[in-house]
């Protein structure tokens, strides 16, 4: 679905590449997390999967990115929209404050893409519904708390009915509170059938939903495989992202001699309730 | 109007409602402080010498349009012209090159605010009647009682208050453009 | 969360008309404000076609309100500097070398007259229509996308701004920002809050961009709307009329119809 091939991407005022020579393959309907420090390259690999590398940023790339196929860098900007939705970190930056309800602002992209009111309504109401904002809708989304803006940015998207969704740290400015909303509506959306593309810190809540993790490092895949086995390597703590509680207490406890040596590490709350039972 | 077109692109048109953003949020915090400043066009000069002329002008003129929507001042669509004349004078200083150093930038705001001063006068003596319901009247008022008509008074008070916020203006402006990032400065340069 | 707009929503017919008639109305109170020869045909006009409509929206108060507290300080300066500095013969009493005389306190009160004409035409538009219907009214006759998303985005982020610039604020209140006395010294204390938070605010713009982007924004297509707006045969005739009745008072005020 989406295929990198030989990719690598300089920003234009940048001294080194911020991706380099990226092959891999995300196959239809896959939750692939991108993991890695700040300044991996995981906003820039977002960038290159949505095609707002080279459209919106200029800049250095080689390679390509294709969607079912076609490279993005030859897709017409405006209509790319239509097949790759995004949302990034900020909440308030993504409610276009052109509308003035919830409705009205999920609203905006379909009227931006043409869709006839009768359809609106019908993918408006499911979208409120993913993302649990039915109660809401009227309300200006200017008033909401940022999870709940987080799950208006996605909802928006979802109503576009996009073959991949990216979400570029979707969490990282959002309470324990907000984060959870916000995955259990990206949860949703990947039932729904959505291709996701997540790069973010979260690792618990990556090992829940996720098929997939890139592990990436200074612009380079270093690991790239199932989310469990690779949030528990060691050299997770090399490339600069931090471990789970759970997987390093299970790690200490493992070096201690306390438990046997081959069992998987856990990543998660109920990884580890069976790892230490 | 090839030129017109060239300067709003995606990011331009995201530009200008963060810019009147700023310049009622930076307006109103100045009225609050009661200082003899406006400081209500830094968004619209920005815009200007960022980007040109027109999203100078475009800027201005629907600033005016906003203030006038909120209630918090319907009769800025009376000074709308004169708002879009700053942004598009802005712009034009900033193709010169003036925003390069400290003195071509007072010199930018000093010109800028004698054309505003200019351009209000008659709009505050023929739409208003020669005041503008605010502190500033008692300035009007000083230059009727020393033997001017309406539009002189105003064009007096004007002379010496627009100039002032101005140069202020501008200097803002100026101390936002050294601190972008360059990645910023580049796009900017390249819109 | 302040309000965007001074909209205050109410089911009357003056709420369901279409903007453009609204608009219209708008349009020649402005005219009637500044054609109109005196105060009387001015209160005439604001209190027996203004008034009536507003209080028809329900908005009779809200617009009395807002119209007084604009109007206010331009009267007592209109009546101040007008009354003792324009010509006229009959004094009415001195205050120093100055006089104020019935002539200038009467064209001082008649300018406050048309300034109330004209600000309460143009609340009984915001007081009634919503803003982005109005948008919406004016992208059908061919009003650009861009100009009303840059409109509407900016209504609505605008009170955002203020929040921020409030909590700077706020937190150098203690470093003497509202009590120092100096105007350098308080200027000088200022503008290092300024820069910052124009600064953040432009850095948050590429990210903006880019979410506007993935809207759709730019696709090529004809766009649809979600709300709609209802027009009729009889409002266009009705705009119809108001216009020409602004033309025909443009026309007496030209022509010097009016006794002066």
């Amino acid at each position: 679905m989406i295929e990198f091939r030989d990719f690598s991407y300089r920003y234009p005022t940048a001294a080194a590449d911020s991706l380099s020579s990226l092959s891999l393959q995300i196959p239809r309907g896959q939750f692939c997390a991108v993991v890695g420090a700040n300044g991996a390259g995981k906003s820039t690999f977002c960038f290159a999967a949505s095609g707002f590398i080279p459209h919106f940023f200029r800049g250095e790339a080689h390679g390509s990115v294709e969607l079912a196929g076609k490279p993005l860098a030859e897709a017409e900007f405006g209509s790319l929209a239509a097949e790759v939705g995004i949302v990034f970190q900020n909440p308030f930056n993504q409610i276009s404050g052109a509308r003035f309800t919830v409705r009205e602002e999920i609203a905006f992209g379909l009227e931006n893409l043409g869709v006839e009111r009768g359809e609106m309504q019908t993918r408006i109401q499911l979208a409120l519904e993913v993302v649990d904002l039915v109660d809401v809708a009227e309300r200006s989304p200017f008033e909401l708390s940022g999870g709940q803006q987080q799950r208006v940015a996605l909802a928006s998207m979802f109503a576009m009915r996009p073959q991949v969704l990216v979400l570029d740290e979707p969490t990282s400015q959002l309470d324990p509170r907000g984060t959870r909303e916000v995955f259990r509506a990206i949860a949703a959306l990947s039932e729904a059938g959505t291709t996701i593309i997540l790069a973010g810190h979260k690792l618990e809540w990556l090992a829940e939903f996720a098929d997939r993790a890139i592990l990436l490092d200074q612009g380079r895949v270093i690991a790239d495989g199932d989310p469990d086995t690779i949030f528990a390597m060691e050299t997770m703590g090399e490339v600069g992202v931090g471990r789970t509680q759970f997987t390093d207490v299970a790690a200490a406890a493992q070096r201690a001699g306390m438990l046997k040596d081959h069992a998987a590490l856990p990543v998660t709350l109920a990884q580890a309730e069976a790892f230490f039972s | 109007m090839n030129s017109l077109k060239k300067e709003f692109s995606t990011f331009t048109l995201v530009l200008i409602p963060v810019a009147i953003a700023i310049n009622i949020a930076v307006g109103q915090l100045v009225l609050n402080l009661k200082l003899p400043l406006y400081l209500d066009s830094i968004g619209t000069v920005l815009v200007g010498v960022l980007i040109g002329p027109w999203a100078g002008a475009a800027t201005g003129f629907l600033a005016n349009v906003v203030w006038t929507f909120s209630g918090l001042f319907p009769q800025a669509m009376a000074w709308a012209g004169v708002a879009a004349i700053i942004g598009a004078l802005a712009g034009v200083f900033g193709r010169a090159g003036l925003m390069k150093s400290v003195g071509m930038v007072v010199v930018a705001g000093l010109i800028t605010g004698v054309v505003a001063a200019v351009l209000s006068a008659p709009i505050a003596a023929y739409v208003f009647g020669g005041v503008t319901g605010s502190g500033t009247d008692a300035v009007v008022a000083v230059f009727r009682a020393a033997g001017l008509d309406a539009l002189g008074a105003n064009l007096a008070q004007g002379g010496v208050s627009e100039p002032f916020d101005k140069i202020a203006t501008f200097l803002i402006v100026w101390a936002v453009m050294l601190g972008l990032p360059e990645r910023l400065k580049a796009r900017f340069a390249a819109e | 969360m302040q309000a965007q707009s001074i909209y205050i929503d109410h089911p009357s017919a003056l709420h369901q008309l279409n903007p453009l008639t609204k608009l219209t109305f708008t349009l020649v109170f402005l005219v009637a404000a500044f054609a109109l020869p005196n105060a009387v045909a001015l209160i005439a006009t604001f209190v027996l076609i203004l008034v009536p409509l507003a209080a028809s929206g329900g908005l009779l108060l809200p617009l009395l309100r807002s119209a007084f507290w604009l109007v206010l300080p331009f009267a007592i300066s209109l009546a101040l500097i007008q009354g003792f500095f324009s010509p006229g013969q009959t004094a009415l009493f001195s205050l120093g070398p100055f006089t104020m005389t019935l002539e200038g306190l009467g064209s001082g009160l008649t300018f406050a007259a048309r300034l109330l004409l004209a600000l309460g035409g143009t609340l009984l538009l915001m007081l009634s229509t919503r803003p982005d219907k109005l948008m919406l009214a004016l992208r059908q006759r061919g009003l650009p996308e861009s100009l009303s998303y840059i409109v509407l985005t900016a209504l609505q982020i605008f009170p955002r701004f203020q929040e921020r610039a409030r909590t700077i604020l706020d937190a150098q209140k203690s470093r003497g920002l509202e009590t120092e006395v100096g105007l350098l010294r308080r200027l000088a204390l200022l503008v290092p809050l300024i820069a910052p938070l124009v600064l953040g605010s432009i850095v948050e713009v590429e990210e903006r961009a880019m979410a506007l982007e993935a809207r759709a924004f730019s696709y090529k297509t004809i766009k649809t709307s979600w709300i709609s707006l209802e027009d009729s045969r009889a409002q266009s005739i009705l705009r119809a009329a108001i216009l020409f009745f602004g033309v025909v008072l443009v026309y007496l005020r030209l022509t010097g119809f009016w006794p002066q």
